[in-house]
């Protein structure tokens, strides 16, 4: 209905003209620095390709869905995925091509543990048999399943486990039985309404040999089990399964509960290419290689550390259109003309956002490192060597802890850098940052894994110092031994960190080898109580990781003879904001170690501010070269046109259903739509 | 709702120990009387009052909570106003006070449609208002005759109110306004009760006159007809849409196209239009304004500590339930140590512990503060001060005791609700992947919490306030003509000791802590000064360091604040000796903890050594936590907040975590009603239900 509103326009300068002139103003080259960040594995072209598709489908309009009640939002997100699932066929997708539609539709997919988590242990999981009977059920889709492991009482602690796989001699079947309520399965993504199938891990029960009722326990494994019936989709006799209920991201999917009443499973149920039950003597076979298992683990936290570049550059782009179109007040030093500043221009807003910026490309050369390691160890597996899987578990359990972090609270931290219009549902990041703060519990909580980095890292200490002076078996061995060589003492001369772009790695380096030489004096040397010791070792982890992102960032630069030189030069300096940034808000731990003096120390937030005005005339153009599409951007504030006042508005205006309702707003009068009558008994009844 | 689960599982209890008996056994390690400590924190009327007011509306269905999360935008709406209402009808039959109203608000646990009328609305127009204006609308409004918001803020302005576009044009000829909104941008936003619900705003638009502006100015503007409640002519009003919470709140957009009003509809008890002349008359004390927004933020930082304590009971709650792993050093088969026994969960929660008794000793002291100055204030206060951006460090004079108020509580606000804000947000990670459900209570509330980051004074823009302050009372004392209060006195301090360096014993001696914390406020504010005034930077860049400075000074005063209660007198002799020690270890774990975490500028400030640092971090601060980790229960209990306010399966007093997350699960969720085709080919997406879909 037209109305006086549609010819209002937004005072001047308005967006648009904003970012135009923010464009105009760098020299960068955004295709050739996109193409360098995303071209190498075609995943530029598909994305355009694939987005082109998308856009056509009015059922994957985002325009509504943030009104939605959950069963209401969960049916839609039902009805997407079932629509890609087609899409798959009309145009022949790859899954790269299917990852990619997931990603921008943006939807936590209610068939996402059916391709991930269940095809994958089948597939690594199952015996040659299994695999022949299952595979084709599940690669044609004819049966759906899921991946039931946490139970209500039990996250990351998988040895405490509660469900039973008791096994039944007689009948040569097992008995999946919930002994409590905390043996409930719980958390389980695709079950709650979805999934007709699960791989369920339960304690294996076998009985004590020369006893009928006493049971000797193997540990958890894994049982692949029906547990809804195929025609009516209700749960099978013995099982009760549903959704968990609200949350505070995650709205599409059905996290699930499930119980099993003395369910029997028939043996073929136990996954068993690395341990077996044999049916006739009931006599266990041992996993050949238990390291084969955290390999998959593995896996997926590289996938999300790969990830977590886009994630925050989603956030970040949001963050530096918006806080550049947006304007208040006028420059306290200026003569009062002109209009009110570019919020952009705030060192305050700066110190916020800038590092985040450079955060996103840290995060992109760590994810490809991550990758080419895991790559190596993979190839190593194939060949039966194990000896790089500690390392690589090692290096992506901390930078899974971390990399998530610093991705979950960027988002955050762009979000409130939006002022008032960050909380509305035009920001974009609201349902983001929704979905992605389930990323630092996940697949290993960030507190909890941390741990096993340091773990790992005392371990080499322990080694390093027994012979200091032989040469090293890796980097990490040969680091700790000169350190060790080098007095541990902090009377070392200090790095120029101010002066030397390498310096700055081998001043984290060296942080990273000090914290972890404590860690190996309190624990082996004191005996520490490893409780006492948690707080220390997870600084530890941190400041390991944090050493792998700047060496990671600095060896991309230094070695990389493709970028023109002014987008190096702007690269370098972004490479300086991210580590000098890091460094000063840690000064204390440098400063203790002798990896920086005081008097770098101190000069640090003036070098900083530098930095930051260095980068800032090519703020706009950064966040354009990661090619984030206005679609999966779904922000009126992070529109790459700046209409960031008229989309607004639109949204409230057009696009809200709660203005189509007329309220009676008396409260001596229990009608709550004006008009309808009602009396107060239509909300009652609903309860 | 889903059909009740089997006998089967109905049998079914938690592993055990069960979370009763660990609560229990909690309890029963600590010795802190949390009835006599409630009391000391909340007083016994309050606490009789919260019980009343529990009794009477729990039982009632339209406050029932269970479906919150679950619920659409607009059926969210629907119900909070129904709430609203049922609440208006009860407090009108009881003849409730203030108090009771608020209490029964902080209970149902939700912002209602009728939250901008019952606070902004009212208290504007009985500050702002001229008697005639009093009988002529807030009377009407008080009986809910008519509804009413404030409408300040725009889509393209916010904190700096001076930018407002909206226009409000004088008309001699027939006496009246004209309102209107010449942009797109000019269109109020964000305000609470409009969008739905209100027939009436207080509109903040900039005065003209003759074509010469006199600035945002207070207007009463009625924008629905009160019968068919539809916007009036050529007044466009509506919801904003969804936002990151706070959806039970109808927050608006609202433009006006040459919309007239009568004069009196002018707010205008401290500046107004003389009918028969048309001249402007100037404020007579615009300070007051100033004043009101002071108590607000001081109740933001009193509030603040009631946040923090929701998270932290029932992350403290939930942690002592919550079991993982055994701990490497124990006996075998000791069974899985209780998650709150971790070291890496005590360092998060138990700071956490201690802030929210810190922000609430802190709120109280500036709302003594704000009432002792509040009479003082109103005599020393003169006219003259029209103008304000953010950043302007020139104060004028007459408005010292204003000035050192007003930067106090701009800082802790923004560093009272920072605290909080993040404060639940840790608490929610501490829950490990239960806090990310919403039966876990944190994370609804977090969003709803979120905008007091924002509102009343962005917390980033607040700090140049601060800033201000403390650079003009630093000339000040360097010029010899300082005021006699605390800031001039920590400066003084820190100048006469400067060259003799500080060595404050912070380990050992309580004072010495709040010692070092002024030191460091001291020394910033002089680095700043010498940024300004001898090297002449430029304020733009200056903000990060003012950012630094504001927090420095705002850990100082909560250091101060919280050294004061807890060696008060009032507080001896409402204590046992045992619980004050135990207020003592919750200041020191406080303060050392800021201390260590802003470790760089304590040692370079000179306030500490690195020696003494690196104590705080491997021993004082461990030592802390195992003092307080045995009474930590007890502690988060003496907070005394309902379970039916906490609205947390986790958090809950008897500790029945689990059976109370599977019945809401099961019993509780709507998804579980619906029975799905699962297959990608068919486009039915219900088995229960025909194919037709409202997608």
């Amino acid at each position: 209905m037209p109305d006086f509103t549609d010819k209002l326009r937004p005072s001047q300068p308005d967006g648009p003209t904003t970012l135009a002139r923010e464009r105009a103003q760098s020299s960068i080259s955004i295709d050739e620095l996109g193409n360098h960040l995303l071209s190498s594995d075609g995943f530029l072209q598909r994305q355009a390709r694939i987005l082109s598709i998308l856009q056509r489908e009015p059922l994957l309009s985002k325009d509504k869905q943030q009104n939605l009640s959950r069963p209401e939002r969960f049916k839609l997100g039902l009805a997407r995925a079932k629509l890609l699932r087609r899409l798959v066929d009309r145009y022949q997708w790859s899954y790269d091509d299917y990852k990619m539609a997931e990603y921008l539709v943006s939807d936590v997919s209610p068939y996402f543990l059916h391709l991930e988590m269940f095809i994958t242990t089948v597939r690594e999981q199952a015996s040659e048999a299994q695999r022949a009977h299952w595979m084709p059920l599940i690669e044609s889709w004819r049966i759906i399943g899921a991946y039931a492991q946490t139970e209500l009482g039990h996250g990351s602690n998988v040895r405490g486990l509660e469900l039973e796989a008791r096994w039944d001699p007689q009948t040569q079947e097992f008995i999946l039985h919930s002994p409590t309520l905390t043996a409930s399965k719980w958390w389980n993504g695709s079950l709650g309404r979805i999934a007709n199938h699960a791989i369920v891990v339960a304690q294996l029960l076998l009985p004590k040999p020369g006893s009928s009722d006493q049971y000797v326990s193997h540990g958890p494994h894994p049982f692949i089990v029906q547990v809804r019936d195929m025609k009516t989709h209700q749960p099978l006799e013995g099982v009760v399964v549903g959704d968990i209920g609200p949350k505070y991201g995650y709205i599409t999917m059905d996290n699930a509960y499930m119980l099993f009443n003395k369910f029997r499973i028939p043996h073929s149920a136990m996954l068993s290419r690395y341990s077996n039950v044999d049916p006739e003597t009931g006599i266990y076979t041992k996993p050949a290689q238990p390291a084969v298992v955290y390999g998959s683990l593995t896996y997926v936290r590289a996938q999300i550390v790969h990830h977590a570049r886009l994630v925050l550059a989603r956030a970040v782009t949001v963050a530096v259109r918006y806080t550049a179109v947006r304007r208040q007040f006028k420059d306290r030093d200026s003569d009062g003309s002109g209009p009110e500043m570019s919020v952009l221009d705030y060192p305050t807003v700066q110190i916020r956002i800038l590092p985040l910026l450079a955060t996103t490309f840290a995060l992109h050369y760590t994810g490809l490192a991550m990758r080419t390691v895991y790559e190596n160890a993979r190839q190593d597996v194939e060949r039966g060597e194990f000896h790089s899987l500690a390392h690589m578990h090692s290096m992506s359990s901390g930078l899974k802890s971390l990399c998530t972090m610093l991705a979950a609270d960027g988002i955050e931290t762009c979000r409130r850098a939006l002022g008032g219009h960050g909380f509305g549902g035009g920001s974009g990041l609201i349902e983001l940052n929704n979905d992605y703060l389930s990323k630092p519990t996940v697949e290993g909580d960030n507190w909890m894994i941390t741990q096993q980095v340091a773990s790992y890292l005392i371990k080499k200490m322990t080694t390093a110092v027994q012979a200091p002076h032989t040469a090293g078996s890796d980097e990490l061995d040969s680091r700790f031994k000169e350190f060790i060589r080098n007095g541990v003492s902090n009377s070392r001369t200090a790095y120029r960190v101010l002066e030397k772009d390498e310096d700055i790695a081998k001043g984290f380096e060296l942080r990273a080898t000090a914290l972890a030489y404590d860690a190996y004096q309190q624990r082996v040397l004191k005996k520490r109580s490893w409780n006492s010791l948690l707080i220390q070792l997870h600084k530890l982890s941190k400041a390991q990781s944090k050493s792998i992102l700047v060496r990671e960032f600095f060896t991309a630069l230094s070695t990389d003879n493709t970028l023109s030189s002014s987008i190096k030069t702007i690269m370098w300096h972004i490479y300086r904001l991210f580590a000098l940034h890091t460094m000063e808000n840690e000064g204390y731990e440098f400063f203790r170690c002798g990896a920086v003096s005081q008097s770098d120390i101190d000069i640090l937030p003036g070098r900083i501010q530098d930095l930051m005005a260095k980068i800032r005339p090519h703020a706009v153009k950064l966040v354009d070269s990661w090619m984030i599409p206005d679609y999966l951007l779904d922000s009126a504030l992070g529109r790459y046109d700046g209409r960031v006042y008229e989309d607004l508005y639109n949204r409230a205006h057009r696009l809200n259903p709660l203005n189509e309702i007329t309220f009676n707003p008396n409260y001596w009068e229990h009608e709550i739509v004006k008009g309808s009558g009602d009396d107060g008994s239509g909300i009652l009844s609903k309860l | 709702m889903p059909s009740p689960p089997p006998d089967w599982v109905k049998a079914l209890k938690p592993a055990g120990p069960q979370g009763s008996e660990l609560l229990a056994q909690e309890r029963a390690q600590s010795n802190v009387n949390v009835e006599k400590l409630s009391e000391y924190l909340h007083t016994k009327a309050a606490l009789e009052r919260q019980d009343k007011l529990v009794a009477l509306l729990q039982p009632e269905k339209v406050f029932d909570k269970s479906q919150n999360h679950s619920l659409g935008r607009v059926e969210r709406l629907q119900r909070s106003l129904a709430k609203a209402k049922r609440l208006q009808q009860i407090a009108e039959q009881q003849k409730w006070n203030m108090e009771e109203l608020h209490t029964a608000n902080e209970l149902i646990g939700e912002p209602t449609p009728y939250g901008l009328h019952a606070s902004m609305f009212l208290v504007t127009l009985r500050e702002q208002g001229t008697p005639e204006q009093h009988k002529l609308f807030l009377e009407r409004a008080q009986k809910y005759q008519i509804i009413g918001c404030y409408a300040q803020t725009e889509l393209g302005h916010g904190s700096n109110v001076r930018g407002l576009e909206t226009t409000a044009t004088w008309n001699s000829d027939d006496k009246t306004f004209t309102i209107n909104s010449p942009t797109l941008t000019a269109s109020k936003w964000w305000i609470g009760s409009l969008g739905r619900t209100a027939n009436h705003a207080v509109v903040m638009a900039q005065l003209f006159i003759d074509g010469k502006s006199f600035g945002p100015h207070p207007f009463v503007v009625q924008v629905r007809d009160l019968e068919t409640h539809q916007p009036l002519e050529n007044v466009y009003v509506g919801d904003i849409g969804p936002k990151f919470g706070y959806n039970t709140m109808d927050n608006g957009f609202l433009l006006f196209n040459k919309v007239k009003i009568p004069h009196v509809n002018m707010l205008a008890r401290f500046s107004r239009i003389d009918k028969d002349t048309n001249k402007y008359l100037r404020p007579a004390l615009p300070t007051l304004v100033y004043g009101t927004l002071t108590w607000v933020r001081s109740n933001i930082v009193l509030q603040a500590g009631g946040v923090l304590a929701r998270g932290v009971t029932i992350a403290t709650r939930y942690a002592a339930v919550r079991r993982q792993f055994q701990d490497r050093d124990a006996e075998p088969h000791a069974g899985e140590n209780q998650v709150l026994n971790y070291k890496m969960v005590q360092v998060r929660l138990l700071p956490l512990l201690a802030s929210m008794y810190a922000l609430h000793f802190t709120g109280r002291g500036m709302m003594a503060l704000y009432e002792q100055n509040q009479s003082r204030m109103k005599a020393a206060s003169s006219p003259g001060q029209d103008s304000r951006g953010a950043g302007p460090e020139e104060l004028r004079a007459g408005a010292d005791l204003l000035a050192d108020l007003h930067a106090t509580s701009c800082g802790l606000k923004a560093l009272a609700s920072t605290t909080a804000g993040e404060g639940l947000e840790v608490c929610r990670r501490a829950c490990g992947g239960h806090g990310y459900s919403s039966y876990s209570g944190i994370g609804p509330y977090y969003s709803d919490y979120l905008p007091t980051l924002t509102w009343e004074g962005d917390n980033y823009m607040l700090t140049q306030q601060v800033a201000r302050y403390l650079l003009k009372s630093a000339r000040a004392v360097l010029s010899g003509k300082s005021a006699d209060n605390d800031t001039s006195r920590i400066l003084r301090n820190y100048l006469n000791r400067r060259d003799k360096g500080a060595s404050f014993d912070v380990l050992e001696e309580d004072a010495d802590i709040v010692a070092a914390f002024a030191w460091r406020t001291a020394h910033l504010t002089f680095e700043a000064l010498k940024h300004r005034d001898a090297e002449k930077r430029s304020w733009n860049s200056l903000l990060v360091d003012f950012w630094r400075l504001s927090t420095a000074h705002s850990q100082y005063l909560v250091v101060k604040n919280f050294y004061e209660a807890v060696s008060s007198p009032q507080l001896a002799s409402a204590l046992d000796q045992e619980t004050k020690s135990l207020m003592h270890s919750l200041f020191r774990l406080y303060a050392l903890h800021t201390l260590e975490r802003e470790a760089a500028e304590f040692f370079s400030s000179g306030a500490v050594t690195v020696r003494q640092i690196t104590l705080t971090r491997t021993t004082a601060v461990m030592k802390l936590l195992d003092e307080i980790r045995p009474h930590a229960v007890r502690l988060v209990d003496a907070w005394a907040i309902p379970d039916w306010q906490l609205d947390s399966s986790l958090g809950r007093s008897d500790g029945q975590v689990y059976e109370d997350l599977f019945r809401r699960a099961s019993q509780e969720n709507p998804v579980n009603d619906l029975v799905f085709d699962p297959y990608p080919w068919n486009k039915a997406l219900l088995k229960n239900e025909p194919a037709k879909s409202k997608l």
